[in-house]
């Protein structure tokens, strides 16, 4: 709760705004959807990677597993972590370039 | 001031003076039509209601009418009449967003330029209080209701405290300061009685908060309204730099329960039932009247 008359109760911030790029021509996104994105900072790679993935971005038939890079340096931990680390908050918008992930893709069945 | 603020760093005076006066006269033009279209509007010449009893009128008064027949038809002021207007007074409340993501964007700049030409236009029409807040990560004063506002000083000292430089953007916190302001600021009026007291205030930001508050600042606008409180959102998208960041054109990502993922626009979740968005300068009057008329039009019938 916020005190009466003086400061507010601080909260953490729980979304940042998010500018996705790439540099392959076969990933970019679709005309329509918009690169700039409102995310909850808790996401990792994992959550990142399913959004692009999603219907309303890249729409995949199979899922892409990508890596992320703010800054040319990759995303090892949460949005809110990298923020934290470098003394960056929720007030900045992030461009987060994507590039397909160098793990080893898993077995997929062929048809 | 009674609240309890932290000290910012003012920047620098002379150059808010010129700021000041640069942004003055590059606005002045729009400051003169939007005072001219808000004349209409804030200061109606004619009542809308229609009361009292006469002997002659527009509309019979139906609680006067069996006196009338029990009088054998000598009580026979029976009609009513368009009464004149009380006189309104306003406090009008400026809010601008001292958020780091206004300086990010050149929607800082607009802010500013939009509250030296708001401030001018209400300044010239004299219908009542105008104070500034700046809100971030909290809410400080700028400018008093008590204080006069007519001057190069007092405009310069209110550009003074913005920086663009605040880690945070509370709009939920500045919601409810601005409910608490006016409760205290109605009880410290200077108008007279029987005058009728409108309170307005106006944000002006980029629209950027935590989607997590549109719930509490919804509960929170409705408090607002039941006090007659009207709070109108100018959200400030300069698109001169980056036409791809637009607010229009933001979306928010949403995980449903089944485990999907879905897009939708910011905008789409947005509280503020009355808000605009504003691009250019030159916008600003036009849009900002034609609201002021719907939501008069809203409360008077
Ligand atoms: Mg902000």
């Amino acid at each position: 709760m916020d005190t009466p008359m003086g400061q507010p109760a601080v909260a953490a911030p729980q979304e940042v705004r998010v500018n996705f790029t790439t540099s392959s021509p076969d990933l970019q996104l679709p005309e329509d959807s918009s690169s700039l994105i409102v995310v909850p900072t808790d996401l990792k790679r994992y959550g990142l990677s399913r959004i692009l993935n999603s219907s309303s971005m890249l729409n995949t038939s199979s899922p892409i597993p990508f890596d992320f890079l703010i800054n040319g340096e990759f995303l090892r931990t949460s949005l809110q972590e990298y923020l934290e680390t470098h003394g960056k908050n929720a007030e900045e918008t992030l461009t987060v370039q994507y590039v397909r992930s160098l793990i080893p893709p898993v077995h997929q069945a062929s048809f | 001031s009674t609240h309890l603020e932290p000290e910012l760093q003012l920047r620098d005076y002379e150059e808010s003076m010129r700021r000041w006066a640069n942004f003055q006269s590059k606005t002045h033009a729009l400051s003169l039509s939007l005072t001219s279209q808000l004349r209409l509007i804030l200061t109606p010449s004619q009542s809308t209601k229609l009361s009292g009893s006469y002997r002659t009128g527009k509309r019979l008064n139906i609680k006067r009418i069996i006196p009338y027949i029990a009088s054998s038809y000598k009580r026979d002021k029976i009609w009513m009449r368009r009464a004149i207007p009380t006189k309104r007074s306003y406090q009008i409340l400026l809010c601008v967003d001292d958020s780091k993501s206004m300086g990010e964007s050149s929607s800082g700049e607009l802010a500013l330029e939009s509250l030296v030409m708001v401030s001018r236009a209400l300044t010239m029409l004299e219908v009542g209080e105008i104070g500034v807040l700046g809100f971030g990560t909290n809410v400080f004063t700028a400018h008093e209701f008590s204080e006069p506002f007519a001057s190069h000083d007092a405009g310069a000292k209110v550009l003074q405290r913005f920086a663009f430089q605040q880690d945070y953007t509370n709009i939920r916190f500045l919601v409810r300061q601005t409910i608490e302001r006016f409760r205290l600021a109605r009880q410290q009026s200077t108008s007279r009685g029987s005058e009728d007291l409108w309170q307005l205030a106006l944000i002006l930001s980029d629209g950027l908060t935590p989607s997590s508050e549109h719930e509490d600042i919804q509960v929170l606008l409705r408090e607002a309204m039941e006090e007659r409180i009207m709070i109108v959102f100018i959200i400030m998208d300069d698109m001169t730099q980056k036409k791809e960041q637009s607010v229009l054109k933001l979306k928010k990502v949403k995980f449903l329960s089944n485990d999907e993922i879905k897009t939708e626009y910011y905008l789409d979740t947005f509280p503020f039932q009355y808000y605009l968005v504003v691009h250019n300068l030159e916008d600003l009057p036009g849009a900002l009247a034609g609201l002021l008329r719907t939501w008069f039009a809203e409360v008077n019938t």
